[in-house]
């Protein structure tokens, strides 16, 4: 288990982390949304070691990490480096030997990844020639190749086509099926709702909710009803309480907590009732609503 | 240690295929090779023919000289039946000179200082002989008491036989050294910005550790600099035994080599170090020659100190920037070519330059540690030396 604990990092007068705490399971895939500017990055970067907290800890099964721990991380930066002038499966291996691989593992696992991200046929050419999506599959190919034990993916899926998405998303679903902790930020919400098992969301250096993504969706307090009613006349809402927003048939009932079976009656009463149900809400909601 | 060494592999592979290098290697070889035959160029012919008309005194001096000049000049001896003969073969070049009735020598112009002074002695000893002979005195006599060892010489103050091979050495040991030292920094300072700008660095340490990386490139550029240095040193050396030229070369050469190769390695760690630590500050190639002038001024100012010392090796001055780092860098291995330099002062000079090198190595690894991971506006010396 991954714990971020009170970080704290202040940037001269500009305080960009104050009080950043949560925690990634093994086997648990982590969204980090937020803002830009919000804290991600900074948040992810004192996590690997590359900047330095002011206050506050990042700890692994109870103990603070150390370089050595950090080695066997998977580390996707928010700004993708790669040696411009490399071949592409030179450099993975020259990553994966770095971190520890022999000559012949690095190798073989470059060569296994170079397939699974389809660029067995560029495998020899300068990465500077390639696409700039084509360049993130080696970054990504970088941050795998030695088999990590944990993955910071810092906006892996920023300018991936939909194929690319896919192929990312189908190996971070295989890495946490195999017990690996996977944190990732995205702006992509949907994405994050789609993949996540629990997500963080931070606003302006502070957590403003960490949680899985259903417990977050019960804990929203705006929840909305949503009523259709065929034949009733425009105004068979007029009495009922709550914010109430329409479009034709179809009726939102905001703060509608308590007061759903009156609501209920007033329809049946005015029509057919064809829709009646509370709306799930969108993490792209429970996030604006977080961060308003 | 595996880190230090995969990192100085891949700048070794990667920097060794670029042009850049390449055509540096090939071109500072094919240059010095040049510069090493030059000299024998221009030093003029080594072999001469005479031609001789009714001349059998000079003719058997000459043979009896065994036809070798003191140098392992050559000459060849040419009967002509009459002076129309000698004179055309002169005309024609087929002959050098050509001398008539042990009287007069006939030349196309001057006649060769070298050739004219072998000439000169040559008659002498005949005439002397000849004369001597005519007097009554035993030929076998005479021939015997002509045979006069050559003055040795001796010199009481510095050897300076070999003053000008001597100086050309030094002076090609300042070029080579100051591309060799400048070239190589200026890859790591390249190098480095590359690797911060790219924010590639951020996953590179978080696999190794800031001086393995910092080790690992100049570690790696410091071998190809060398290997660099070794084929320059083998062009210029084995330009000047297949041209005959390594005969003229002042004794000592392995020491001048050795020594080259021993304050290079110095010289190198140290201004690579400077190199990467100031590049680190910075994370645009745009901003590195700006950000490295600090190192350009000085490898420049080592460069000129050398350069004054190669014309004047023996000078007061010479002596004292011979062991001020980094001057001693270039300025010492130029004074070892002068030759003559006490045994102490090359020990003073390596022991405190050693100590510079060891200090920069540690300040620049202080430097390059706190500063590569700062990316963005230039981070300030100061924010990172304390």
């Amino acid at each position: 288990m991954i714990e971020i604990d009170d970080l704290h990092k202040r940037y001269g007068d500009k305080i960009a982390l104050d009080g950043v705490s949560f925690s990634v399971k093994p086997g648990e895939m982590f969204g980090f949304v937020g803002a830009n500017g919000a804290g991600k990055t900074t948040t992810m970067r004192i996590l690997m070691g590359v900047l330095s907290a002011d206050s506050g800890q990042v700890r692994r099964d109870g103990r603070a990490l150390a370089f050595e721990d950090r080695r066997r991380f998977g580390y996707m930066p928010e700004e993708r480096g790669l040696y411009q002038k490399m071949k592409v499966a030179e450099q993975v291996r020259y990553f994966g030997q770095l971190n520890g691989l022999s000559p012949k593992e690095a190798a073989k696992a470059t060569e296994d990844l170079l397939e699974r991200l389809a660029l067995t046929g560029r495998a020899g050419d300068e990465v500077g020639a390639l696409s700039l999506g084509n360049q993130q599959r080696v970054q990504l190919a970088v941050a795998l190749v030695h088999d990590p034990e944990v993955l910071v993916l810092d906006e892996p899926f920023s300018g991936l086509d939909p194929i690319a998405v896919d192929a990312l998303a189908e190996v971070l679903v295989e890495r946490r099926a195999a017990g690996v902790p996977v944190l990732f930020s995205s702006h992509q919400l949907d994405l994050v709702e789609r993949l996540c098992d629990s997500v963080g969301i931070i606003s302006a250096g502070r957590m403003v909710a960490s949680d899985t993504v259903e417990a977050l969706r019960a804990r929203e307090g705006r929840r909305l009803l949503k009523v259709v009613v065929r034949g009733a006349t425009p105004d068979w809402t007029t009495g009922l309480s709550g914010n109430i927003t329409k479009n034709g048939d179809e009726v939102l009932f905001a703060d509608a907590n308590g007061s759903d079976q009156e609501i209920l009656r007033a329809a049946t009463a005015a029509g057919t009732v064809e829709h009646f149900g509370w709306e799930r809400p969108t993490l792209t909601e429970i996030f604006r609503e977080a961060v308003a | 240690m595996n880190g230090l060494w995969l990192v100085a592999r891949r700048e070794i592979t990667t920097r060794g295929r670029t042009k850049g290098f390449v055509v540096g290697l090939v071109l500072s070889a094919v240059l010095v090779g040049a510069l090493a035959v030059l000299p024998r160029l221009f030093s003029g012919p080594d072999s001469f023919t005479v031609g001789v008309v009714d001349s059998p005194a000079l003719q058997s001096a000459l043979a009896g000289a065994g036809q070798q000049g003191e140098d392992g000049t050559e000459v060849t001896v040419k009967p002509f039946a009459d002076e129309a003969a000698a004179r055309k073969a002169v005309l024609d070049g087929d002959a050098d000179a050509a001398v008539v009735g042990d009287r007069r020598t006939l030349a196309d112009g001057e006649v060769d200082r070298e050739l004219g002074a072998l000439l000169e002695s040559a008659h002498q000893a005949a005439q002397t002989q000849k004369q001597l002979s005519e007097a009554g005195l035993d030929p076998a006599k005479v021939s015997a008491a002509m045979r006069v060892a050559p003055l040795e010489q001796v010199s009481v103050g510095a050897d300076t036989r070999y003053e000008d091979v001597r100086t050309g050495i030094a002076f090609l040991l300042v070029m080579v050294l100051f591309f060799l030292l400048l070239q190589p920094s200026m890859y790591v300072a390249m190098g480095v910005v590359e690797e911060k700008g790219s924010r590639i660095v951020e996953i590179l340490l978080t696999s190794i550790r800031p001086w393995q990386l910092l080790g690992g490139k100049i570690l790696g550029l410091g071998i190809l600099a060398l290997a660099n240095l070794v084929v320059i040193i083998v062009a210029g050396l084995g330009a000047a035994v297949a041209t005959g030229f390594s005969a003229d070369l002042p004794p000592g050469m392995a020491g001048i080599v050795l020594s080259a190769l021993f304050w290079f390695l110095l010289g190198y760690a140290f201004f690579a170090t400077m190199a990467a630590a100031l590049s680190s500050l910075v994370s645009r190639q745009e901003e590195v020659s700006s950000v490295i002038s600090p190192l350009t001024l000085l490898i420049m100012a080592t460069y000129f100190v050398s350069y004054f010392a190669a014309v004047e090796p023996g000078s007061g001055v010479a002596r004292i920037l011979s062991l001020i780092p980094p001057f001693s860098t270039m300025v010492m291995p130029v004074r070892t070519a002068g030759g003559g330099v006490p045994f102490w002062e090359i020990g003073v000079a390596a022991a405190l330059m050693a100590v510079a090198t060891a200090a920069m190595l540690a300040l620049g690894a202080r430097v390059y540690e706190r500063a590569v991971l700062r990316t963005g506006a230039r981070v300030k010396l100061s924010e990172v030396v304390r």
